[in-house]
């Protein structure tokens, strides 16, 4: 007869094991999140909890309640996309405080620069300087010279929002638009296929014929004349010669080196040169006009 | 060098997961050569059926150690076992490793009773622990022990696919990432799994001849010429099927080949092409060939089966590095590569490393105090293995 | 798969328990539902996100904003801004942005074209992160935002492997998976996220992809775009328009 197999010795061994599986699985029950499967797969208490926490930049709109003048200001000017919390940083704490400990005050070129700086990769049509350059063409003798001696950060460029007539201006480019880097031979011809290149004196020979013979001859025309693509500001003169335009050039100052351009007193220049009550309000393009150019259709005079 | 991703500057599964699987690698190995003996009745291989079943338990003991050192939250670990996200390759680990000892636990019960049941008939803290392990329960007789041989056979037997599966599914992780580059492919479960088998009964070898070298035992030659040639076979396919993965993939050269040559021609070129292949995989190959076709003397072919096996360990080892460092190094940018040391006394550097490796041997001697894991082991006055 | 029929003889079972296991206690905190910023109905918004790679002036202000808004440690990045540099022969030379301070310097070398490209959180509607979380963490909202639940994350990095475009990250000090949110406390109450706040340039866009009244919509139906990495199937949802064939 064959041997019959006992199984008797396991059945304290397989017991065990049912006890515990048992536990495990209650033991599992037990200890899965209640809100786990609410929503998918996840515990729902999570949702909740991403939502909670307080944010920590307000906004413009938080700043305009105690700062309202400043705001007004910058949201006139060229500076206008860029939130106060981008260099001031988060701004609720300070809302919160109202102490000046609580918000940062950035000062230095590096400030302005991280946005400024010419870089290869920025658009061309981005406004960037080389500092270095720049200081020697407004004439700013000390290196350590902060931006802000002459650009006012919450206006660094008066621009008068109210539109005139749209008018389109040749799409102009400079060559640093597509060549960041490299400057072109004018002698060189304009390879087939290339993006058409305009010169100011293609249209406007006159000007420029004549703006060559005048003292800001070294100026760039893009320096005063708003050149951006496709824009209705397009040919309009910063600040619409506003003389605060022209004393970022040319005001005196003892941070200014030998090379700078002429600089005057402001507004002790004004008081000099004013023969009657209408000089009040003249601007410096009015009588220093053969310092810049002809503009034909005005009398073709200086 | 190049430009990696910011956040992948710093590689975050370090040498405790390039160790997770080759613990693993090891227990399934191990299983496998004790179930050849257990369910498939390879009798030349009854004198390491016993000492390869300990071995995978004790490894197995210890696999999980490596990755509770790496998790983030370990004190959460449990949560893969109360929220698995199934969806997951990496979800199935709990139950699948709850599951493997389980029933790596209970064939080592079974397999090991009669020997359980003579200590326990001792006196001392030894023999108490052998009656806790029986349950207090000592009867043995001809029908038991029948019982216990069909469990046995049982467990063996579902015990391979499991084995497979708690080895296999560490390749499908890698295997199944697309966003890696150099992990991404098929063949990657079927890689893990052969040169596991591999890492496994290299370890019996050279641990079954250290051990008797020790211990002046003499090994049993026909069990030796067995494995040594076991593992010549799993060594040709496991190779092959590392061969064929990065040949394929320098033959479709799809975008990624470009800078997966540039990691195996320059960042990996010493660990994967030279070490890994030309010396750690080549000469045991030959070795071991020399050994299985020509008939040499026992003490030649030991001699070249255990040198083999050692050099198989390090090759596995060094695979796994070469896919889980490797495959780090390499930015998802495809334009430059990162770099790893994993530091020495860190939390999860090299000493820690170590130290995990070698535990798990010291763990398998207590074992073998309370039961001996080398039945007829006889001493021999030629003790040169 | 909802527990809600079986809240009620659980939390009884519950304080029957508490008395002896106190561990039980801790992790059984029953917890509310998700409803709690009054008014946000999650459904109703599907939101997504849009870069313009060609006003992008690398100025760094989003990856500040970020970090403040976040608490973002330093060496890890919830989002950041690549720049491309093209030489004549062809070459290409990539860097990414610096946390503080002026974000790029001026690197020497001659330069055919050069661009930025800001990159962040796909927010991807077949993310891979969330299908390979072990554990549940990684999850989706309804309102197509991908999030890390925190406080059950064990920290096992598979999530940062399995992101093509290698936004996640471990946080350092909290040993967790972490990204971008979308600042999602911000746009339940109806704000910008942060970065797309302090953009000076406009060249980052938020909207709802729900709304077609939306500026993200109307610009997604006017502009081409492209997305990262297609091929990899995990339809994201942050839009680049005018990306350059080079970014992967």
């Amino acid at each position: 007869m064959p041997l019959k197999a006992s199984y008797r010795h396991t059945y304290r061994l397989f017991i065990i094991i049912g006890v515990l599986a048992g536990a495990g699985l209650l033991a599992r029950y037990l200890l899965v999140p209640s809100s786990f499967g609410q929503y998918g797969a996840y515990r729902g208490g999570a949702v909740e909890a991403a939502r909670r926490g307080e944010p920590l930049h307000l906004g413009q709109q938080g700043c305009t309640e105690c700062h309202e003048e400043k705001v007004k200001l910058h949201a006139k000017d060229a500076h206008h996309r860029v939130q106060c919390e981008v260099c001031h940083g988060p701004g609720r704490r300070h809302a919160a405080e109202g102490t000046a400990a609580s918000i940062d005050k950035p000062r230095g070129k590096q400030v302005c620069l991280t946005c400024h700086q010419l870089l290869s990769a920025r658009p061309g049509a981005f406004p960037q300087i080389e500092w270095r350059e720049h200081f020697r063409f407004v004439g700013v003798k000390s290196d350590n010279t902060p931006c802000t001696r002459c650009h006012e950060p919450h206006e660094p460029l008066y621009m008068d929002r109210d539109v005139r007539t749209a008018r389109l201006h040749p799409l102009v480019q400079r060559c640093r638009d597509c060549h960041a880097g490299r400057t072109r031979d004018p002698s060189t011809p304009q390879p087939a296929g290339h993006p058409a290149i305009f010169e100011c004196s293609y249209c406007h020979s006159k000007i420029t014929k004549d703006f060559a013979k005048r003292p800001h001859h070294k100026v760039r025309c893009s320096t005063c004349h708003l050149f951006f693509k496709e824009s209705e500001f397009a040919g309009r003169i910063i600040r619409d010669a506003d003389p605060r335009f022209c004393l970022l050039c040319h005001r005196a100052g003892d941070f200014r080196s030998d090379k700078a351009p002429p600089g005057i007193e402001w507004p002790a220049h004004r008081q000099e040169v004013a023969e009657g009550p209408e000089d009040a309000k003249k601007r410096c393009i009015d009588c220093h006009r053969d310092r810049i150019h002809i503009v034909p259709g005005k009398g073709d005079r200086p | 060098m190049g430009f990696v991703f910011p956040n992948e500057v710093h590689v975050t599964w370090t040498v405790m997961i390039v160790l997770y699987p080759y613990i693993t690698g090891l227990v399934a190995g191990a299983f496998i050569v004790s179930s050849l003996y257990h369910v498939f009745g390879r009798d030349d291989l009854k004198a390491v059926a016993r000492f390869s079943l300990a071995s995978a338990f004790v490894f197995l003991l210890f696999a999980p150690l490596p990755l509770l050192v790496h998790l983030g939250q370990a004190k959460r670990a449990f949560n893969i076992m109360i929220t698995p996200n199934f969806s997951s390759a990496m979800a199935g680990f709990g139950y699948i490793y709850l599951a493997y000892m389980v029933v790596v636990v209970l064939e080592i019960w079974f397999v090991m009773r009669p020997q359980f049941i003579e200590r326990a008939r001792g006196r001392g803290a030894v023999a108490l622990l052998c009656r806790a392990i029986l349950l207090f329960n000592l009867h043995s007789d001809e029908q038991s022990r029948l019982a216990d041989r069909r469990i046995v056979r049982l467990l063996a037997g579902l015990g391979i696919p499991m084995a497979c599966l708690l080895h296999g599914y560490v390749g499908f992780l890698f295997g199944a990432l697309k966003a890696n580059p150099w992990w991404s492919t098929p063949l990657m479960f079927v890689i893990f799994i052969f040169s596991a088998i591999v890492s496994g009964i290299a370890v019996l070898i050279f641990h079954y001849f250290v051990v008797s070298w020790i211990n002046g035992w003499q090994v049993d030659q026909r069990c030796v010429r067995a494995m040594g040639k076991y593992l010549w076979g799993f060594m040709i396919v496991a190779v092959a099927l590392e061969l064929l993965e990065v040949m394929s993939i320098a033959y479709k050269q799809t975008e990624e080949w470009e800078v997966l040559s540039d990691l195996i021609e320059h960042q990996l070129f010493v660990s994967y092409v030279v070490v890994q292949f030309l010396i750690l995989s080549l000469v045991p190959f030959l070795l071991l060939g020399i050994a299985a076709l020509f008939r040499l003397r026992d003490r030649l072919s030991n001699a070249l089966t255990w040198i083999a096996a050692t050099m198989l360990l390090g090759q596995v080892l060094l695979m796994r590095w070469n896919v889980v460092i490797g495959g780090q190094l390499v930015s998802k940018s495809m334009r430059g590569f990162t770099s790893y040391f994993p530091g020495l006394w860190e939390k999860e550097g090299l000493v820690t490393a170590a130290v995990i490796f070698t535990l798990p041997f010291g763990i398998l001697y207590l074992f073998h105090r309370v039961v001996p894991l080398f039945p007829g082991a006889a001493r021999t006055d030629q003790t040169r293995v | 798969m909802t527990r809600s029929r079986r809240e009620m003889p659980r939390r009884e079972l519950l304080r029957l328990l508490a008395g002896g296991s106190g561990l039980l206690l801790v992790s059984c905190v029953p917890e509310a539902g998700a409803d709690s910023r009054k008014g946000y109905d999650w459904s109703r918004h599907y939101w997504g996100y849009a870069v313009d790679t060609t006003r992008c002036i690398g100025c760094g202000a989003c990856m500040r904003a970020c970090r403040a808004e976040n608490s973002v440690p330093h060496g890890v990045y919830r989002t950041w801004i690549e720049r491309y540099r093209v030489d004549a022969r062809g070459k290409v030379a990539v860097d990414a942005a610096r946390p503080d301070g002026p974000s790029f310097g001026v690197v020497p070398g001659e330069v055919v074209k050069a661009f930025f490209v800001p990159k962040l959180c796909n927010h991807c509607e077949r993310s891979v992160c969330t299908q390979v979380c072990p554990v549940g963490a990684s999850y989706a909202t309804k309102d197509g935002v991908v999030l890390v639940d925190e406080e059950r994350c064990i920290g096992c990095g598979y999530c940062v492997q399995a992101c093509p475009y290698g936004s996640r990250f471990i946080h350092p000090t909290l040993h967790v998976a972490s990204k971008c949110t979308l600042c999602y406390h911000r746009i339940t109450p109806g704000l910008q996220p942060a970065c797309v706040l302090a953009c000076p340039v406009e060249a980052r866009l938020f909207g709802d992809l729900k709304d077609p009244k939306s500026r993200l919509t109307t610009i997604l139906r006017q502009r081409r775009y492209r997305l990262l990495r297609p091929e990899m199937g995990t339809h994201p949802k942050c839009y680049y328009i005018g990306l350059d064939a080079e970014v992967v």
